[in-house]
């Protein structure tokens, strides 16, 4: 181990390592103008970021940063494009020579400002590339270790971090720069960012920059139960606030160092400043925890899977999980094809639907004969990486597409599977290992599956041997507790249970099964799969293989989670129950009304459901179609139009009573006689959204209003021409007729219909409506105009009178 | 010209005080029942999953600027006052282009046709406002970059169609953002197809 991060560990068993503050703040009291490139101009003034590095050791920094958070090449590239790996390299220098040794060193890396693949353009070997062109500089320059910071992309941090370690071993600290409601922009919060980052290998990670310290203290706290490593925290001095046209801080010296403690109780080891701090608050802050302790690390290893934006932890406790299988091409012909022509589509669908249906995590599976299955494997990872934010569990029976997928995934994943068999072991455990992925433990050997629970212990022993020698601990695999058909041998389920007890309760570690397998060829196979994922689940089984929309299967193992204590009050089992039941009906109260009151409290409870019963229920009691038209239901939805213009209603649930109305009135429509409310009995009215304006909800809501309230509508729909409206105009007769228009654009067309009326002898009156539309622009054009649908019937209404 | 950026799958929470406030909803005044409020939460949700936030952005050196008329580099230009004003301590612009795709506007359309205009009109508001938002989050991204270059953004941001910034700028909009990667598509009329696309621009100053 080099002499310097020797030092770096010593200082953080005896108190907090202190890093520096901010570097731009500083440059720019000092002189650097706004617009340039910092990096360049640091090389053109190395006697003002000396000073600064100087500064911060003189504070009390036991680390300072170079000066190279934007030299990477994209950033540099907007500013001529000099060479990335020699600014590096002379930063880093400039550094060395301004500290001479006061304090140690570290390589910094900023975000290029681009977002990588799978979430933004930029190829991820690119990412990787860019980040090792100025990995080597810094080393170049003579770097004691590296921080990558700032990073709001997880899948950047990766790219960066996987950048260093594969050009050195140096301590690598990762900082993710998380918003108040405690997620990056890209969605990640602190405990998956930690989870994804410390498996991949960083020395340290937390977060810097942002918030202030009070919002880190939570971010730490979220961290430090599930940390195996230090923590950072790295605040800014407060919340940023604009005062003559600059930037400021909130806080002072003071008050910055005055929340250090917070931090450090709450498990931070590593403390520094980010933007708007100075050596003067740095050094108050050193002060106020030269004293303290920080705890270390409070385990030593972590059993959990990560995407970009969701952990699953595999802690006692936890509910059973459940790894959705559909994504495997074998015996899916649509799959198969799919992936065959390159696309995702419909695996992302099923991603969708599965994790909708109730899954933890997601197998996905490419093993189709004949394509590029390395390939095929990091597309669909990539795109799953987007479609869901359930983690994946990589599934081949190739090692290569394992690797692809691993690198690009980001997230922690689960490799499905590491076997016994000597080819497996040699190729799968160093790409884990390099990648921080869990994996299933699957005992058997080359000599096949061993038959019984003690046979299968003797393997699961060997395997994690080899594993051990990777730096796995029993938290980084489920054994699979193998399950074989219970049809060819009966006695074979009981050999999985057996297995899946030894290991929970002799080996001590975690077990998944592949539950569909026990009841191949069996009829109803659902029955016999839920039974054995009950006989599994209580003799501890950690996760299982299945399908997530078998409802029967997603009860019971809701039900064992509640029976084995792992569903806290039960509270997981009360929404699946609340969900299935579609979430809960009309209460008996309405049951009690009169059946005029019923459909009365349908249509201004928008209850479309149960109107049709409730109108049908009226009938039946003798009450006359026309007057429960003219009686209940006008005057309930007239009610409804007035609590709308009270703001007592809201849009929804307007439109909602509008349909319960407009079912109510299609019931009674047989038994109404002329002039009793019959549909379209109080005129025609013609609708269009005009010609090039392709928006028309408004329209349609004025529609369903208008057919309420007796009127017949010819509804022409969306982006209809002048001339075709005013040749309906001729063939329907309309007593008005309604154009909307939604943008600038397009609503002058409004006023060419009227005139190409005009000209062709029309007379009909025009209402008009639509987000930009004006009344004063309504009556510039010889038109009504109406802000809704509720005063769309009233101003048509009025017209027609 | 500053290389595009884009971003892929941008990931926000449907910002739903505004999808509420869209859909007319007064606090202290409208009155939801939690049945309601469920149904409400359900199409919010399922909005959610048919929308696919996309995103692009450039940003441009201003090369010169008047009361009237923003230069920008490749004989572009942008005739607005208002736009003018808002950019007047600016050095820079920065293009902004958001889609939710077409998944969302095909169900709003389904549901139409199958005479379930309440859940249309939810998914439609919050399409809306998802991509609002996604706006939102692209500003917040680069307001985060551009602080360390002592630079930030704008108060406000501008959209073609609004004030004196005619509609007909879109083109140039969708152009320079390449929207078309996304499947975004421009009417003749200057409309954004599919419906939910949205773009903008801010101006981009330096702070000391």
């Amino acid at each position: 181990m080099a002499k310097g991060q020797r030092k770096l560990l010593d200082v953080m068993k005896k108190r907090p390592l202190i890093l520096d503050g901010a570097t731009g703040t500083e440059l720019q009291k000092r002189g650097m103008p706004a617009g340039v490139c910092p990096e360049l101009w640091c090389i053109e003034h190395p006697e003002v970021i000396g000073a600064v590095h100087g500064d911060y050791a003189r504070a009390g920094a036991d680390v300072v940063y170079t000066c190279t958070f934007g030299a990477n090449r994209f950033k540099l590239g907007q500013y001529g494009g000099p060479d990335a790996r020699s600014v590096n390299r002379r930063l880093a220098l400039i550094a060395k020579e301004a500290l001479r040794g006061k304090a140690l060193i570290a390589g910094d890396i900023g975000p290029t400002g681009h977002f990588i693949q799978p979430f933004g353009e930029v190829d991820f070997e690119e990412a990787v590339a860019v980040f090792k062109e100025q990995a080597r500089g810094l080393l170049e320059g003579g770097v004691d270790c590296f921080v990558i910071e700032t990073m709001m992309d997880i899948q950047e941090a990766r790219a960066a971090l996987i950048a260093v370690k594969e050009t050195c071993d140096l301590f690598t600290m990762v900082t993710m720069t998380f918003e108040r409601d405690g997620r990056t922009l890209n969605g990640t919060d602190p405990l998956t960012a930690l989870t994804t980052l410390q498996a991949l290998g960083a020395d340290s990670v937390g977060c810097n920059c942002s918030t202030g310290p009070d919002d880190m203290v939570r971010f730490i706290g979220a961290m430090k139960p599930y940390a195996t490593i230090p923590l950072i925290a790295k605040p800014n001095a407060g919340l940023p606030k604009t005062a003559g046209g600059t930037t400021v801080y909130d806080m002072d010296a003071s008050d910055f160092a005055g929340r250090a403690g917070a931090l450090v109780s709450a498990g931070a080891t590593i403390l520094g400043g980010c933007c708007g701090t100075t050596p003067q608050p740095l050094a108050a802050l050193k002060k106020a925890v030269a004293r303290k302790k920080p705890a270390a690390p409070l385990r030593k290893s972590l059993s959990a899977l990560s995407s970009a934006r969701k952990t699953l932890l595999f802690e006692p406790g936890r509910p059973l999980a459940v790894i959705g299988e559909s994504i495997n091409p074998t015996g899916r012909k649509a799959l198969q094809q799919e992936l065959r022509e390159g696309k995702t589509a419909l695996a992302r669908q099923m991603a969708r639907d599965q994790e909708t249906a109730g899954a933890d995590l997601l197998d996905v599976n490419v093993g189709v004969p004949g394509i590029d299955q390395e390939k095929a494997m990091q597309d669909l990872v990539q795109a799953l990486s987007v479609a869901t934010a359930l983690p994946l569990v990589i599934d081949s029976a190739k090692a290569e597409p394992i690797e692809r997928a691993l690198r690009v995934y980001p997230g922690r994943a689960l490799i499905n599977s590491i076997s016994g068999e000597k080819d497996k072991l040699r190729k799968l455990l160093p790409v884990a290992a390099k990648y921080g992925a869990m994996f299933i433990l699957l005992p058997l050997t080359d000599k096949g599956i061993p038959e019984t629970a003690e046979k299968r212990a003797v393997v699961v022993r060997a395997i994690e041997r080899e594993a051990r020698k990777h730096g796995f601990t029993r938290d980084d695999f489920l054994v699979d507790g193998i399950v074989m058909t219970a049809a060819s041998n009966p006695k074979a389920p009981q050999e999985t249970i057996r297995t899946v007890r030894w290991v929970t309760e002799i080996f001590g570690a975690r077990t998944v099964v592949g539950l569909s397998n026990v009841s191949f060829g069996m009829p109803e196979r659902k029955w016999i799969n839920t039974s054995f994922l009950a006989m599994a689940a209580a003799s501890g089984l950690t996760a299982a293989i299945a399908n997530p929309a078998g409802e029967e299967l997603m009860f019971v193992k809701m039900a064992a989670d509640v029976l084995d204590g792992r569903d806290r009050d039960a509270a997981a089992w009360i929404a699946h129950c609340a969900k299935a039941a579609g979430g809960g009906k009309k209460g008996a109260a309405i049951e009690a009304l009169p059946p005029e009151r019923k459909v009365r409290e349908a249509i201004l409870d928008g209850n479309r459901e149960a109107v049709t019963g409730f109108v049908g229920e009226a009938l039946k009691a003798g009450l006359d179609a026309a007057k429960l038209a003219q009686e209940i239901m006008i005057p309930a939805i007239v009610e409804v139009g007035e609590r709308f213009g009270r703001k007592e209603y809201f849009l929804p649930q307007l439109i909602a009573s509008g349909e319960t109305m407009k079912i109510g009135m299609e019931l009674l429509e047989p038994f109404l006689k002329e002039g009793m409310m019959k549909a379209g009995e109080r005129g025609t009215i013609l609708i269009a959204t005009v010609k090039g304006d392709i928006h028309d909800i408004g329209k349609n809501i004025v529609a369903l209003m208008l057919r309420n309230h007796g009127y017949q509508v010819v509804d022409l729909g969306k982006d209809v021409a002048a001339e075709r409206i005013v040749r309906e105009i001729g063939r329907h007769r309309p007593q008005v007729v309604g154009l909307s228009a939604l943008m600038t654009t397009t609503m002058t067309q409004m006023k060419e219909v009227i005139a190409l009326a005009r000209r062709n002898g029309e007379n009909c009156p025009f209402v008009v409506g639509g987000a930009v539309v004006t009344k004063a622009y309504a009556e510039s054009i010889g038109a009504e105009y109406a802000r809704d649908g509720v005063e769309a019937v009233q101003v048509i209404q009025r017209m027609v009178r | 010209m500053d290389r595009l950026i884009t971003f892929e799958r941008i990931t926000i929470e449907p910002p739903l005080e505004a999808i509420y406030r869209r859909l007319g909803y007064r606090k202290r005044l409208t009155q939801i029942k939690p049945g309601e409020a469920r149904a409400l939460g359900e199409s919010i949700e399922q909005a959610r999953s048919l929308i696919t936030l996309k995103g692009a952005a450039r940003r441009l050196p201003i090369l010169s600027k008047d009361s009237r008329l923003i230069r920008l580099p490749g004989n572009l230009r942008l005739e607005s006052t208002h736009l003018a004003a808002l950019l007047a301590n600016s050095q820079e612009v920065l293009l902004l282009g958001a889609t939710g795709g077409a998944a969302v506007i095909e169900a709003i359309r389904r549901d139409t046709a199958a005479d379930n205009l309440t859940r249309a009109v939810i998914l439609d508001a919050a399409a809306s406002e998802m991509v609002d938002a996604a706006l939102d989050w692209m500003e917040a991204f680069f307001t985060r970059n551009l602080r360390r270059e002592s630079r930030r953004l704008t108060k406000s941001r501008f959209s073609c169609g609004y004030g004196d910034l005619a509609l007909e700028n879109q083109k140039l909009f969708h152009d320079l953002l390449d929207l078309r990667r996304f499947g975004v598509e421009l009417t003749e009329q200057y409309i954004l197809v599919p419906e939910k696309s949205v773009t903008a621009v801010a101006g981009i100053e330096t702070t000391h």
